[in-house]
């Protein structure tokens, strides 16, 4: 489930968008960092100016799925035709007796987990419920094992609700620690692609537990699954405002603003972003706003050598330089840069808007008189 | 006094003229060649290379020798008329020992006996190095054991004490009879079983042929036959036989009993290696297969470099070459030949008769290890360069060894490499990882040029057809690239020590190559600084050196602050050259055992890796001057930061130059730093610049004049810095152009200098846009009385807390004791307004530390302590 280089993503990196801030898409560097159904979205908003491109684009990243329909919708419109090769024809039919299958292995524990009784008999202790459905109802491990890849398959179908409520399934009842890890990022993927926000925050925080206890002697798997799960993160990010807080405090712990600044410095726009828009927003305490604001200054000094952008100019510009002509020049910069961000999108207002104040509240600070003309 | 001469005399005649005695022994042989020749000691072997040279001086030099010594002996013995062999002399000084000791043996005499005992073994030695183990002896040492048994039991019965000496003599032979006796165990069971016979059988023995050799010497003497025959065909027909008589005595076949008589002899006293390599050349000279050939080359290096067996000293560079040169005829000799292994944990093989047949497409494995002989030459290499003055052009061509020495390790490389690849395991693997390590070593600390000269010389010296899998052929000119691989392959296939040494290698590397983010992420990413004291000495110099040249690239970038960061742990220490390891630093009352100093001498590094310590300081002080000085104009007005200090060295050097009464110009670099440091301080920059560029140590660095051009740029800024510090309690306002007229800065440079002082608090000041200048607040400076009223309040605070301790020690910390004490404490040390104070810190001690907290604070959180804050 955490396959999250798809072998197109070289390929997709060079049909990009001609984006009005072409060099500033982070696009191709977000894609090797997300799942193929995740990269989805993003290539729909980007779709736009050169829709064949996207389209052959998004052609190639569907092509492993089991999205047929949809595929060869896309075939067709790619190729201008009606008719659909015979390939789509026999794959929808293996998907669908696949469907089948899996349906009817995972019958039985599927409706054993709907009977009220049953589910109020299970406790928080996997290995003790295990027992107990072995006993009572003779559910074996394959059965439990069925139901993950009834998720997986569901899944990679596009329907999000039902593999997120299988993989949910699973996880209550299966002891395998790696399936369960790989079943979080499934259900956290599902939870994204249902927005689905609170239950998907409930799984960044699964797996960022699940990251710190399973790979706690491995150091580079840790390094990867946080820069996965930070890339992961943005989109309840951006799009639901609880989990603005939670994250921005996540990203900026030590483990995550070091895997930050070692293996994705570029998601460093979206912390200034979101550390920059957080200014309006009630905190618990004074303080920890300017923390956030230090904290991030200092990042963006640190890693100016390896990543820059508008954004990150301009926290530059204002907080290090003092530049303030600069400082409104990158903002300009950065409100285009916002606007064709899929996540940043729909905070470019607010963040012009708190941007402003910072350039303001900084220049007073500083200036006893201050030539209004 | 006769026999004391014989010992004494044999003694020193074989150890002070082995020389001669070799001669004179053979004129000896000659009269009785046929016997002789079993009895030739392993310099036998040495008839062949002289043999020419002996055909000339056969019967003149015996003739002479025997007048020589025979006059000698007139001169020091009178007693002795009767001119006898060396062999004679010796034996009969065994004897008259023995004789001493039957003696002793009758009254009891332990001290005599154990003396005598040594004495006898000591001749013992000698004798058998030139001839069967005498009889006498064998007859004497038997009965010596029976007499101690007997005395054992004696003792036992009897239970009479001896007295000390006795006794001590007594343990001593005791000890030793045992031991010794083990070697003729043989003999003295056939001595026991039929004494008489025996000494008999003795004289015959001794005469004739030694067709019935000794069982123990068997090997030695079987090998000598063949030389022995041969010899003796020599003497018969010594004007026929040229070149001829050498190859008959060294043929091919005979070559592995050679190399077992060699190696056998290895690690013993009195062996002359070089003789024992002048044969082992010759033998390589006969080797036919290469089986044979690779036998002897393994046993030859590793004589050579048994020839410097103590560690102190070095291998002669002749010694070195020879074993470079026949290492790499080994390797060839390898790489042509497959299907044979060099390894080490292959059996050995036992047939010294016949050659081992070795089947087509089936692999042979030969114990050795060529890792080691690589490795040996490098520390070898290493070792006298360490030993050798560095000025001297002896260390510039013994430095020229390095490509030969370099070829070599990446040809081993290649083989080793080439083992792996067909079949792997841990110890292969293990070596391929030390060949590497060794290669990246001698790569890491060079600038890229230099590695690419060494790398094509290397790669044109090898042969055309092998190639590296690691590090091929055709990437060798791309020196980053190669330092990469290298590394690269070790993190993945190394553990330990060589992982972290590669780690250090290349992150040296990228810093030597201006490489600074890279270089100090990686340095960060390690995780090295955390664990480097559990690693070994030389694995912590190495990580000094990469530290201090993280620094030195920092500075050469530009970023003074991380310099003086990453160079402060080193060079603030004082002992840069200790842990660099470019010198030793012999302390007055050094406690430093002989020992210690002669490892410490070993880890020393070869001047060509020395990074130069006068630049290092230069770079410390200046990087410290940049940051110290506006430092100390900014804490001159406040002195609660007073104790901030940044560098003590650059604070006590500063110091220094203060308290001299005159003082000149500067004659060294650090006087320069210095005086540009005191023009900074009094705000003359156009000075300062002057004087740190005039500083000659900076041609050094690979581009003096972008170094210069950014000192002068920090000189400006921080120039701008100090002067706004030091004068900013003198000013209301301050033009900011005529400020940028000052410094040569651009105004919106200075505006963001001034800016980013006013936004962290360091000035407090803000700037006026419309006028174009800056205005200093006024009184948020503290007063002279403010400030020594903050004084005073922290130092009653220490005052209340040590009170507050001795309390808490005299009642032990109980809280009721507490209450009760309170009283007397209030009339003690405080009065009046320390009462109220105290009654509220009364209640809330108990609560422990963090409840006195606040009691405390009132001191400074008064009215006047708002006033301060402000």
């Amino acid at each position: 489930m955490a396959d999250n280089a798809p072998p197109s993503a070289e390929k997709l990196s060079g049909a990009q968008p001609t984006d009005i801030t072409p060099e500033y898409d982070l696009l191709p560097r977000l894609i090797p960092y997300l799942d193929r159904h995740l990269v989805f979205p993003l290539l729909e908003f980007s779709a736009g100016e050169d829709d064949k491109e996207i389209t052959r684009a998004k052609y190639e990243l569907l092509k492993h799925t089991n999205m047929t329909d949809y595929v060869a919708n896309l075939w067709k419109e790619i190729n201008n035709t009606d008719s659909i090769p015979d390939e789509f024809v026999k794959k929808r039919e293996e998907v669908l007796a696949k469907l089948e299958h899996y349906q009817v292995q995972s019958e039985k524990i599927t409706e054993l987990l709907q009977d009220e009784e049953v589910v109020g008999n299970l406790r928080s202790d996997k290995a003790a419920n295990l027992r107990f459905l072995e006993e009572q109802h003779g559910v074996t491990n394959d059965m439990v094992n069925s139901l993950y890849d009834y998720g997986r398959f569901q899944y990679s179908c596009g329907s999000y609700g039902n593999a997120a409520e299988l993989l949910y399934q699973f996880r209550v009842l299966s002891t395998d620690n790696d399936k369960v890890a790989s079943a979080t990022w499934g259900k956290l993927a599902s939870e994204i692609l249902t927005t689905n926000w609170e239950g998907a925050m409930e799984e960044v925080q699964k797996a960022k537990d699940s990251i710190e206890t399973r790979l706690f002697n491995n150091p580079l798997a840790q390094l990867t699954n946080r820069s996965w799960l930070i890339h992961w993160s943005l989109f309840p990010f951006f799009n639901h405002d609880p989990a603005r807080d939670v994250l921005t405090d996540l990203f900026f712990s030590p483990a995550y603003i070091n895997t930050i600044q070692t293996s994705c410095p570029w998601i460093l726009r979206y912390l200034a972003a979101a550390v920059i828009t957080n200014r309006g927003r009630p905190h618990k305490h004074h303080g920890a706003y300017q923390k956030q604001l230090k904290d991030l200054i200092r990042v963006v000094r640190q890693e100016g050598y390896e990543y820059t952008d508008p954004i990150t100019d301009f926290i530059k510009a204002l907080y290090v330089d003092f530049d303030f002509e600069e400082a409104q020049r990158k903002l300009s910069e950065a409100e285009e840069v916002l606007r064709s961000d899929f996540f940043l999108v729909s905070a470019a207002d607010a963040f012009v808007e708190a941007a402003r104040h910072l350039i303001s509240e900084s220049y007073c600070k500083i200036h006893q008189r201050i030539d209004i003309k | 006094m006769s026999r004391f001469f014989y010992r004494g005399g044999s003694d020193s005649e074989s150890s002070s003229s082995d020389e001669e005695e070799d001669v004179y022994q053979r004129s000896e042989e000659e009269e009785e060649s046929d016997e002789e020749s079993s009895e030739q000691s392993d310099s036998g072997s040495d008839d062949s290379d002289d043999s020419d040279d002996e055909a000339i001086a056969k019967g003149g030099a015996a003739a002479f020798l025997k007048d020589d010594s025979e006059s000698e002996e007139e001169e020091e013995e009178e007693k002795v008329t009767v001119v006898k062999s060396a062999k004679d002399k010796r034996l009969e000084g065994l004897e008259n020992t023995i004789k001493l000791i039957e003696n002793a043996q009758k009254i009891n005499d332990w001290s005599v006996i154990s003396t005598e005992f040594d004495n006898l073994n000591r001749q013992i030695v000698k004798i058998t190095q030139s001839g069967p183990v005498p009889k006498v002896y064998v007859q004497a040492v038997a009965d010596l054991e029976d007499f101690v048994n007997e005395s054992v039991s004696k003792q036992k019965a009897a239970n009479k004490k001896m007295n000390a000496s006795q006794q001590k003599g007594f343990n001593a032979v005791k000890q030793r009879i045992k031991k010794n006796n083990k070697d003729y165990a043989a003999q003295i069971d056939k001595y026991r079983a039929d004494k008489d016979a025996y000494m008999e059988s003795d004289e015959e023995v001794e005469k004739p042929l030694p067709a019935a050799p000794k069982p123990t010497k068997v090997e030695k003497i079987e090998n000598f036959a063949a030389a022995a025959a041969a010899a003796a065909a020599e003497d018969e027909e010594f004007t026929t036989v040229g070149r001829g008589g050498k190859t008959l005595q060294y043929t091919p076949e005979s070559i592995l009993k050679h190399l077992r008589v060699i190696v056998e002899s290895r690690g013993k006293k009195n062996t002359d290696r070089l003789d024992q390599i002048k044969t082992m050349e010759k033998l390589l000279a006969v080797a036919t297969s290469p089986y044979q050939r690779i036998r002897v080359y393994l046993t030859l290096i590793s004589t050579r470099f048994d020839l410097t067996s103590s560690s102190a000293n070095y291998m002669s560079p002749e010694q070195w070459k020879s074993a470079d040169k026949e290492f790499g005829s080994l390797l060839s000799v390898l790489e042509e030949n497959r299907n044979l292994i060099v390894s080490e944990g292959a059996d050995e093989w036992e047939d010294d008769e016949k050659q081992p047949s070795i089947a087509e497409g089936e692999t042979f494995y030969i114990p050795g290890s060529i890792v080691s002989y690589i490795e040996r030459l490098d520390d070898e290499l290493t070792r006298s360069l360490q030993q050798i003055d560095p000025h001297t052009a002896e260390y510039i061509e013994r430095l020229s060894d390095e490509q030969q020495l370099y070829n070599n390790i990446v040809r081993a490389q290649l083989y080793v490499e080439s083992q792996n690849a067909g079949e792997k395991n841990d110890t292969r693997q293990d070596s391929v990882n030390r060949v590497i390590i060794r290669r990246l070593e001698h790569v890491y600390f060079k600038p890229s040029q230099v590695v690419s000269i060494l790398e094509d010389a290397t790669w044109k010296a090898l042969p055309e057809k092998l190639d590296s899998s690691v590090t091929s052929r055709k990437n060798a000119s791309d020196v980053t690239n190669l330092i990469q691989t290298l590394c690269h392959y070790l993190f993945q296939n190394s553990d330990g020590i060589i992982r972290a040494r590669s780690m250090l290698c290349q992150i040296y590397f990228l810093a030597l190559h201006d490489q600074y983010y890279r270089s100090r992420d990686l340095m960060l990413m390690s995780h090295l600084s955390e664990n480097i004291s559990n690693f070994d000495v030389s694995t912590q110099i190495l990580f000094n050196r990469t530290l201090v040249q993280i620094g030195l690239c920092a500075f050469r970038a530009g970023l003074i602050y991380e310099a003086q960061n990453t160079l402060g742990d080193i060079c603030g220490s004082g002992r840069q050259k200790e842990l660099l390891a470019q010198g030793i630093i012999l302390q007055r009352y050094s406690t430093v055992s002989p020992e210690q100093e002669r490892l410490e001498r070993q880890r020393q590094l070869p001047f060509h890796m020395h990074i130069n310590l006068e630049l290092l300081e230069c770079i410390y002080l200046t990087s410290s001057m940049f940051l110290e000085v506006p430092l100390m104009a900014q804490t001159s007005s406040a002195p609660e930061m007073r104790r901030r200090m940044i560098s003590k060295t650059f604070r006590r050097m500063l110091d220094y130059n203060e308290r001299q009464v005159f003082t000149g110009p500067p004659e060294n670099t650090r006087d320069g730093v210095i005086m540009s440091a005191k023009f900074l301080a009094a705000g003359d920059w156009k000075k300062a610049a002057s004087m740190l560029s005039s500083i000659k140590i900076w041609d050094l660095m690979p581009q003096p004049e972008k170094v210069k051009e950014m000192l002068a740029a920090q000189t400006q800024e921080e120039g701008l810095r100090t002067y706004l510090f030091t004068y900013a309690p003198f000013y209301d306002s301050l033009s900011v152009s005529s400020l940028a007229d000052m410094f040569e800065l651009p105004v919106k440079k200075i505006a963001a200098i001034i800016s980013r002082m006013i936004s962290h608090e360091e000035l407090a000041a803000a700037l006026d846009q419309v006028n174009d200048a800056i205005i200093f607040r006024k009184g948020v400076e503290l007063s002279r009385l403010q400030s020594q009223i903050v004084t005073l309040a922290d130092k009653s605070m220490g005052l209340l807390e040590s009170n507050e301790k001795t309390l808490e020690q005299r009642t032990q910390g109980m809280a009721n004791a507490f209450q009760r004490e309170q009283g007397p404490g209030a009339r003690g040390g405080r009065g009046g307004r320390g009462g109220g104070g105290q009654g509220r810190g009364g209640a809330r001690i108990p609560g422990g530390q963090h409840g006195r907290r606040p009691g405390g604070q009132q001191f400074g959180g008064g009215a006047l302590g708002g006033a301060i804050k402000a």
